[in-house]
């Protein structure tokens, strides 16, 4: 068997509610922040639980001029920005039409559709509420003028899309690929989740004996992918695998014994050529609701084996709520920061441990550690489940 | 890139000569019945319909696409602006949340068949499925799966009248559809290209299909009993792509047909 070409995680770009820019970011993460606030800029009045991971104010751009007044493509540009800055590029130094734009959500611009429907008839819109809309609005204010992809596995999107992008590396239909995740919080998914109950109204608390549900945030996150032979510098890290598997269960409930993630692990395994004895360690989906913490360590037991129980396995929502299509990109940047600095950020608000959830998920505070290999996993409705292999630079 | 062969063609679509001054050809919502489909929308019955079709086509019964070894790739532009805008405004009956994502679609296609394999969703127009019958080709190449679906679904009825100001950018009639392709390895070629072009439309078979559009391309080429290579092509926004794709037919589906 053949050994994939590698795929290098040159830089990355992020906007969260914790932090506007990657450096900002990792600090709140590993000092244990928490960017959970009372919604301000959506109307919550009448929802059950009004708290969520809102970003105050986009800051990073100053100048917004020709950027569509839609929230879901400001968060994606503002992203791109700092993934300029990380990346020391813009204009971009390659020829345009070899780079491409590859981006995950789950909810696209449908804010712009709520407010078309509920009488802003802006010109553009009922363009910007078609989920690919703010990929296309990114490729063209990154210059891009390859191939622009939108994906959409509802909360493993992010993930998706950064091995989509490695896909059109690998096949050399692209030089580059700006490949991540975004999703913006309005009102259509907050009253979404609420009519589902699946919010909480205390904190969020993955793998807590007293975890109660999730909360929604909004982020933007965006790393420049490119094959590993034409990294001349620094780089964050390798996309060394990825492996997805349909749950074929339940559209809104995960599989109870999390065979879908299972697979889709030894799958992404399997595509990086590594066993569960190399893994160093696991970024969890981690929600906080009651059946997807469980679940999930079922899966990673099975799935590692005895590793599971030896290696550290964390869950950034508490931080920064579920943000959606966003999460799995930003939890790819966390692992790659982690061996980079050296450092495993904490599961914030984990102080009880529940006997079904009995892996190391490093509570309390920032652990040293300078992992190699990174497992992270992702799970979203209508059972889709994807597993990145990273390693570190 | 080897080619993958086509085992089974489901396509439904919202009429075969579009009328005088229509502006949207619709399918009707499938009939089917038990109660775990009383939450679904029309985008996802007529999915599994066009599932349904497909088996049919083959000549196979649901357990042959069943499994871990069967992969399933959706496209669609816009199959979910109708839940969408149905929860936005609470209009006509209530559309259970998470029945608004795009990927409940082949999630349900996933339940119904048991289809637990490799996934993935594209949201875009006709060069997207062009892409997707790519990304299948390569899952089928490396042996990632045994087989794949290409699952696609574009209904308009819905928002029929937030299509009509957007005519510049679209073709017209919108002919709804829905169609489901099922691949297995060939030993025919495949390229895929894509370029930037200035305006997108992906008109096939007299109207226009978005993401459907290659899908009804191949349907009429294979109802042609043509032979040889095959190109299919399509637009969207600022895309053209471009899929040259040798040793379509299958002996088991000619076969069976």
């Amino acid at each position: 068997m053949t050994t994939p070409e590698r795929v290098a995680i040159v830089a990355a770009g992020v906007v969260t509610p914790i932090g506007q820019d990657l450096e900002a970011f990792w600090s709140a993460l590993v000092t244990g922040a928490s960017g959970i606030s009372q919604s301000e800029r959506v109307e919550v009045a009448d929802l059950r639980v009004q708290r969520g991971g809102e970003i105050k104010k986009i800051g990073r751009i100053k100048n917004w001029r020709g950027v569509p007044d839609c929230r879901a493509t400001r968060l994606l540009i503002a992203a791109a920005d700092d993934l300029c800055a990380q990346a020391a590029f813009r204009p971009l130094p390659l020829d345009p039409t070899r780079v491409a734009v590859v981006v995950g959500t789950a909810l696209g611009g449908v804010e712009e559709g709520e407010k078309a429907l509920g009488g802003d008839r802006g010109r553009r819109r009922l363009r910007d509420a078609l989920y690919d809309a703010p990929a296309w609005d990114l490729a063209r204010w990154l210059g891009a003028r390859g191939p622009v992809v939108t994906v959409s596995t509802a909360c493993a999107s992010g993930a998706t899309a950064l091995a989509v992008g490695a896909d059109l590396l690998r096949s050399g239909e692209a030089d580059a690929v700006v490949a991540g995740g975004y999703d913006a919080l309005c009102r259509f998914v907050l009253r979404g989740f609420n009519a589902l109950r699946s919010l909480s109204r205390d904190a969020v608390r993955p793998f807590d004996r007293r975890r109660s549900g999730l909360l929604l945030g909004e982020a933007g996150a965006l790393g420049l992918l490119m094959r590993e032979r034409d990294v001349t510098g620094a780089r964050l890290g390798t996309l060394r695998g990825y492996g997805s598997a349909s749950d074929g269960f339940h559209i809104a409930a995960p599989e109870p014994e999390g065979r879908g993630l299972e697979r889709a692990i030894r799958a992404a395994l399997a595509d990086a050529r590594l066993a569960p004895g190399d893994v160093d360690f696991v970024s969890a989906h981690g929600t906080a609701t009651p059946l997807n913490d469980r679940i999930e360590t079922a899966a990673l037991k099975r799935a590692l084996g005895p590793r599971a129980y030896e290696v550290p396995v964390n869950s950034i929502k508490g931080s920064l709520g579920h943000t959606m299509g966003a999460a799995a990109a930003l939890e790819a940047f966390m692992c790659l920061l982690s061996a980079q600095r050296g450092l495993i950020p904490p599961t914030l608000n984990l102080e009880e441990p529940d006997p079904e959830c009995d892996l190391d998920y490093v509570p309390g505070r920032a652990r040293p550690a300078r992992p190699r290999i990174m497992l992270s996993t992702s799970m979203g409705f209508g059972g889709c489940n994807g597993a990145l292999i990273l390693e570190g630079a | 890139m080897r080619a993958p062969e086509v085992r089974g063609l489901g396509l439904l679509t919202g009429g075969p000569t579009p009328g005088e001054g229509a502006s949207v050809l619709t399918l009707a919502r499938p009939d089917r019945p038990g109660d775990r489909f009383r939450r679904a929308t029309r985008e996802c019955l007529l999915a599994l319909a066009a599932v349904d079709a497909m088996l049919e086509d083959g000549k196979a019964a649901r357990e042959a696409i069943a499994g871990e070894r069967t992969a399933l790739l959706y496209v669609t532009a816009a199959a979910y602006g109708a839940s969408n805008r149905q929860f936005i405004e609470r209009r006509g009956g209530v559309v259970h949340f998470a029945y608004t994502a795009p990927a409940v679609v082949p999630a349900e296609v996933a339940i119904e068949f048991g289809v637990t394999g490799p996934y993935g969703i594209l949201i875009g127009g006709a060069p997207a499925t062009l892409r997707a019958i790519e990304q299948a080709a390569r899952l089928l190449e490396t042996g990632t799966c045994d087989r794949a679906l290409v699952l696609v679904v574009e209904i308009f009825e819905e928002c029929a009248d937030l299509y009509t100001t957007r005519r510049r950018y679209h073709g017209w009639p919108l002919v709804e559809t829905a169609g489901c392709l099922w691949l297995e390895p060939g030993a025919g070629d495949l390229s895929f290209q894509s370029s930037r072009v200035v305006h997108g439309s992906s008109r096939a078979g007299g109207g226009e299909r978005f993401a459907a559009a290659p899908v009804a391309q191949l349907g009429e080429w294979l109802g042609r009993s043509a032979n040889g290579p095959l190109e299919l092509s399509g637009r969207w926004r600022g895309e053209e792509a471009r899929l040259r794709w040798s040793g379509v037919r299958s002996h088991a589906r000619d076969g069976a047909a």
